[in-house]
């Protein structure tokens, strides 16, 4: 068989048309004569586009400043960064005291070291760490921003937080290092690793309390300055409301969401009319009627202050909207998952808590995550009704005196902070849709 | 059983909730404060000269200055002070229900307001009026010649109102151009949205010696308003009307008797006028009808200035000042011929 | 069951089922219900004994009577007549609420177009259009909505010339002209027998209908393509022109003039509306262009190439295979777009345009009081709007599952 050849033939290079870069120009590009005229008319419009914001955002701009009589004097048509720049401080960290920051650098590093661990794939127990971020964090971070006296039950949540933020640091290490859990851990190094439940359960119990006891005595002697919440404020602040409000918002609309599919008509009827209610008007009416007649329906002389009754707001607004995407994630559950639940004898709240309720969640985290977008966004609200939020840090530079009439700039810095947190926050979410739907089809 | 036990639980914890949350009523302001141990005082949103954050997050300005005065007169210290600030819808309910225990910002004291919204005005410490900004080149001498024109404005306050009004009683057939935020207001004006501006002419001279090019702008002679600036206290506590009317007096008898921040101590020391003595607490009983410590005067002056230093600073021509002349004008003293007038104290 | 005990007097099948009143599904059910709405009522009747309490002892005003009361304030915008000092809260109300409906509709009509033009942008297979069309989406899409607008008012709008320079938008017919001032409108004012002409318009567009149905029922039954798009046009065109030039032309236009300080004539719209239209329409046309995109990648791309593979050409297989298709995907989040596009309009208070919430419940509340009345007043008024689109929806989504199967 000679006519057979021995050796493979070497592959032809692809076409000129899908290597080189004319090419791919003209197949993506000029395909068309309408293609070509769209292509150079879209190119003009981005050259004439950028070079306008160049010229005002840098070439004529002033970053350096004492106030804006300079600015002027330096160029009437550029930006006068330098305003910005000067507010930094108030744009991150609003009215807190300036020697104080460290403390919300500690509360944000411990948020990322609480949960970290969600993203490690030899960390065992992640449904345990998120439950302790949801239940703990906001008690030791609340402290931490807030300082002040502590009462009898702030101790105890900052000493449980403090204990559960050890145990989360260790199980995270011993998951990296051996990728076994905390309990597996401690078990194995006590060498009872074999013994009855039991015994097992006691050990556990022993190690906790300790720790417990030994971070209770600890903590009575640590105390942070009282810093009001009139001087939380910028992004800090957008972040306290957002974070407070998704948090608190899933939980709740966990219970709408099950109440509108409940059987018991009173129930049902009264969740779908709150859902409904406060899903058809807009949060800024929500807002007024919080702090214009939330004092009026309150016992005489019981005054919430603004923040709460913001976040009350808030939490109330988004519960409605997040009760419909838990409904749309329990929708999803095939019956088949509620009727095998039911088969085993799982009663109402266990069939919900063990077998629909983690499958709805996963499938929910995408939105979830477009839900707090939404709510980052929508939180600059609050500085219509006089919080100094980041909208509010931003629109009250034109006031101070030495930048009086500067207006511009702040909101384009603002516009650009929002688009780099809320396009990283949505490409991430994205990301996960197609990981969890990927997941899926195996 | 469980059910019940339920009920019971609920029912004591709601109890107990709303318990906790006694009537304040009968207390008077003042006791409140003290037990507080800091005053809380109202402003809006920031407002160049009046009230203002600086790029450090502490507020300053003429009416933080008054929130300042009444927490030294009470405490000693002008830093047990929260300064709320509180959006316009807001402000009026805010004071009513107890949020906050002094309202000093730009608020006119009108008939309606004083009678109707369960809250007293005490003493002016700002007299203001509204008029007219126009660009010089537009020949524009006279409120009068606005006929047809169109009016930048911002909202939902008076000078909303006093527009309406001056232009129906004028037959002027002026429109309104509404804003929420000033600046906004005075860009849409710079690029001729508008043909004028209207405001409270001490703040519209402090926004155009921020404009690009100040000397092409004329505020007309008209005053369509008169607006004394006042603070207000809730109706019903005399005692606290008192001793927030009297600080503000304060602030102005000391300017009248020369006692300022630098010499307050020497005054007090060495001082032979027997009213600067009965003022700063060296002789007589001045401060026990409104419950303070004899050295309440002593301690405003110590802490914030007299009038005519505060006015200098934040309205005139200091580093955070809008430079805003005073002499001739309304707030200068009355011995200048202006309405700042403190009632004797004695 | 009484039968089988009465003929053998046997064992019963069934035990005797004792009642436990703890445990019996229908008692619990029944409790649970009690308790929740005794709790609702309880807190029903807290919340309003409180409010009448503190309404009283704070001395402030209650009751509807204030509607009556004529309220002393202008607005820049308005759609029915209003003389500030006689007209009254109730109309400031109507116009507040109208003002919000129609910039509402305006901004569902422009963002409608303009998000389905920007989704067919994105899937567009110039490279670059795509690109461009993305980033259009993720700026719009990823900014506060409040901030755009802001910006737009202040940043765009201040851009646009003085009076003196006005731009005629309308190429010299002086019929729309655009300064920064507002954009100025010519009218049309109509004469006799005008009538006449729309009624031609409508008689041209029935006809275009019938044509345009018949012509795909060719297709349909012999793949046959006719050209509708020659005679319709001519339809339209030719139609009213007749009936127009045979009625004498009796149409006038009320054309803007500069006289004194403003353009006098015509109708026109101030800044704040223009800017809260154009960003209500830029946000919204983003959102919808997301929905269109995935509404059309959800439909197999089999169906493409099986309706390219038939000897459809490309414009029509967008429109009569894949965009018929993907509408049940896209119908949805385009009502939910418009719902929200009502609700964010009301955040033209932060540029003072008159909607309801701005007029009535700052202004109008700044003035009056009456705050419950008032906040609970634009409540219902956005409810009532919103139950009607949502009402829509669910006539949508009924039609499309009948259709379906």
């Amino acid at each position: 068989m000679a006519f057979v050849k021995s050796e493979k033939t070497p592959d032809r290079p692809a076409p000129l048309s899908e290597r080189s870069v004319t090419g791919w120009m003209r197949k993506n590009l000029f395909n068309s004569w309408f293609n070509s005229i769209l292509t150079v008319g879209t190119l003009l419009l981005i050259y004439f586009i950028v070079k306008g914001i160049w010229d005002w955002g840098f070439a004529d701009a002033t970053f350096m400043a004492e106030n804006r009589r300079e600015c002027f004097d330096n160029s009437l048509t550029g930006a006068c960064w330098a305003g910005v720049i000067d507010w930094l401080d108030n744009i991150f960290y609003g009215r807190y005291p300036r020697d104080q920051i460290w403390r919300i650098h500690y509360g944000g590093l411990m948020l990322v070291l609480w949960m970290a661990p969600l993203w490690m794939e030899r960390v065992k127990g992640k449904v345990l760490i998120a439950a302790g971020v949801v239940v703990f964090y906001p008690f030791l971070s609340g402290y931490l921003f807030a300082g002040g006296d502590k009462g009898v039950f702030m101790q105890l949540m900052v000493t449980g937080a403090v204990v559960a933020l050890i145990a989360n640091t260790a199980n995270m290490i011993t998951g990296l290092l051996k990728q076994e859990s905390l309990k597996g851990f401690l078990l194995r190094v006590s060498g009872q690793t074999i013994a009855p439940d039991k015994t097992q359960r006691n050990i556990l119990l022993a190690i906790t309390g300790c720790a417990f006891a030994a971070a209770f005595i600890w903590q009575m002697n640590w105390r942070v300055d009282a810093v009001p919440w009139t001087k939380w404020g910028g992004l800090f602040l957008t972040m306290v409301i957002s974070g407070i409000g998704i948090a608190s918002s899933l939980p709740g609309g966990i219970i709408l969401a099950l109440g509108r599919r409940s059987k018991l008509t009173v129930i049902r009827v009264l969740c779908v009319s709150f859902i409904e209610v406060f899903r058809s008007v807009p949060l800024i009416t929500v807002l007024f009627m919080a702090t214009t007649m939330f004092p009026l329906f309150m016992d005489e002389g019981f005054v919430l202050n603004k923040l709460t009754q913001v976040i009350i707001a808030v939490v109330l607004f988004n519960a409605c909207y997040m009760a419909e995407t838990v409904r749309a994630g329990l929708q999803a559950i095939p019956k088949g998952q509620y009727e095998g639940a039911h088969t085993i004898g799982l009663g109402y709240w266990r069939m919900m808590g063990l077998v629909i309720m983690p499958q709805a969640l996963k499938h929910m985290i995408p939105n979830i995550v477009g839900s707090f977008i939404g709510l980052l966004k929508d939180t600059t609200l609050v500085s219509i009704i006089g919080l100094f939020d980041i909208l509010g840090m931003l629109r009250s530079i034109s006031k101070d005196v030495p930048w009086l009439g500067l207006h511009k700039e702040p909101l384009i810095f603002g516009a650009m902070l929002f688009f780099i947190l809320c396009f990283l926050m949505s490409k991430y979410s994205r990301y996960l849709e197609v990981k969890l739907s990927a997941g899926n089809r195996h | 059983m469980k059910q019940v036990s339920l009920i019971a639980a609920f029912a004591a914890l709601t109890t107990s909730a709303f318990a906790g949350a006694g009537t304040a009523a009968a207390e008077s302001t003042l006791d409140i404060v003290k037990e507080r141990g800091h005053l809380r005082c109202q402003v809006g949103s920031p407002s160049a000269g009046y009230y203002n954050l600086d790029s450090d997050g502490n507020w300053y300005g003429l009416d933080v200055s008054v929130c300042q005065a009444v927490a030294a007169a009470i405490f000693g210290d002008k830093s047990k002070l929260e300064i709320q600030s509180v959006s316009s819808q807001a402000r009026f309910t805010a004071l009513a229900n107890g949020e906050s225990d002094l309202l000093s910002r730009t608020a006119t004291w009108t008939l309606t307001r004083d009678s109707q919204l369960g809250i007293d005005f005490l003493a002016p410490n700002f007299y203001d009026g509204q008029g007219f900004t126009v660009r010089k080149d537009s020949g524009i001498t006279s409120a009068m010649e606005l006929q047809g024109a169109k009016v930048c404005v911002t909202t939902g306050t008076t000078t909303e109102l006093n527009l309406t009004d001056y232009s129906r009683a004028n037959k002027l057939n002026i429109s309104n151009v509404t804003f929420e935020d000033f600046n906004v207001r005075d860009d849409t004006y710079l690029n001729g949205g508008c043909d004028a501006v209207t405001g409270d002419k001490s703040s519209m001279a402090g926004n155009i010696a921020a404009f690009p090019v100040p000397a092409d702008h004329i505020i007309l002679p008209e005053t369509l308003s008169k607006e004394p600036l006042s603070s207000a206290v809730r109706h019903g506590d005399n005692q606290w009307s008192d001793i927030v009317r009297w600080s503000i007096f304060a602030l102005i008898n000391a300017e009248e008797l020369g006692i300022t921040q630098a010499n307050v101590d020497d005054m007090l020391a060495n001082s032979p006028v027997p009213s600067v003595r009965r003022m700063l607490g060296a002789e007589g009983n001045l401060h026990e009808g409104l419950g303070l410590k004899s050295d309440w005067a002593y301690n405003i002056i110590k802490a914030v200035g007299n009038y005519g230093e505060i006015y200098e600073a934040y309205m005139g021509h200091g580093k955070q000042g809008i430079g805003i002349d005073r002499a001739g004008t309304l707030n200068a003293l009355w011995t200048d011929g202006g309405l700042m007038f403190s009632p004797p104290m004695r | 069951m009484s039968s089988t005990v009465s003929q053998t007097g046997a064992v019963r099948v069934r035990p005797k089922e004792k009642f436990d009143f703890f445990n019996d599904a229908r008692v619990r059910s029944a409790f649970y219900q009690l308790l929740t709405a005794g709790v609702f009522a309880w807190l029903v009747w807290y919340l309003v004994s409180n409010t009448a309490h503190n309404l009283e002892v704070r001395g402030m005003n209650t009751g509807f009577g204030f509607i009556n009361n004529s309220a002393g304030f202008d607005t820049d915008f308005k759609l029915i007549d209003y003389t500030p000092g006689v007209g009254t809260y109730g109309r400031i109300f109507l116009i507040g609420a109208l003002n919000t409906l129609f910039i509402s509709a305006l901004a569902i009509v422009f963002s409608s177009i303009f998000g389905f033009f920007v989704g067919v942008l994105r899937l567009s297979s110039n490279w670059l259009v795509s690109k461009v069309a993305l980033a259009f989406v993720e700026i719009f899409r990823n900014t506060p909505l409040l901030i755009q607008i802001v910006f737009w008012y202040i940043g765009v709008f201040s851009l646009l010339p003085m009076v003196k320079q006005t731009l005629d938008l309308s190429l010299g017919a002086e019929m729309l002209l655009l300064n920064n001032r507002g954009l100025y409108l010519a009218t049309p004012v109509a004469g006799d027998l005008f009538w006449l002409t729309p009624l031609a318009l409508a008689v041209a567009a029935a006809g275009v209908v019938l044509l345009r149905r018949k012509a795909r029922k060719l297709q349909e039954h012999t793949g046959q393509q006719s050209k509708t798009l020659l005679p319709s046009i001519a339809l339209l065109v030719l139609l009213p022109g007749a009936a127009f030039f045979f009625t004498d032309m009796p149409l006038t236009w009320d054309v803007p003039t500069l006289q004194g300080f403003n353009f006098v004539g015509g109708t026109s719209v101030p800044p704040a509306f223009l800017a809260l239209l154009v960003s209500l329409s830029i946000y919204h046309s983003a959102q919808i262009a997301e929905a269109v995109r995935a509404g059309v990648l959800s439909v197999n791309k089999g169906q493409t190439e099986a309706a390219l593979s038939i000897g459809l050409k490309p414009g029509r297989v967008m429109s009569m295979v894949i965009i018929p298709q993907a509408m049940p995907a896209i119908v949805p989040p385009l009502i939910s777009q418009w719902m929200n596009t009502v609700k964010n309009s009301s955040l033209a208070i932060a540029i003072g345009y008159s909607d309801v919430v701005s007029l009535f419940m700052q202004t109008a509340l700044n003035q009056a009081g009456y705050a419950v009345e008032m906040v609970g007043m634009t409540m219902a008024f956005y409810m009532v709007i919103s139950l009607s689109i949502s009402g829509l929806l669910n006539i949508y989504n009924k039609r499309v599952q009948l259709v379906e199967r």
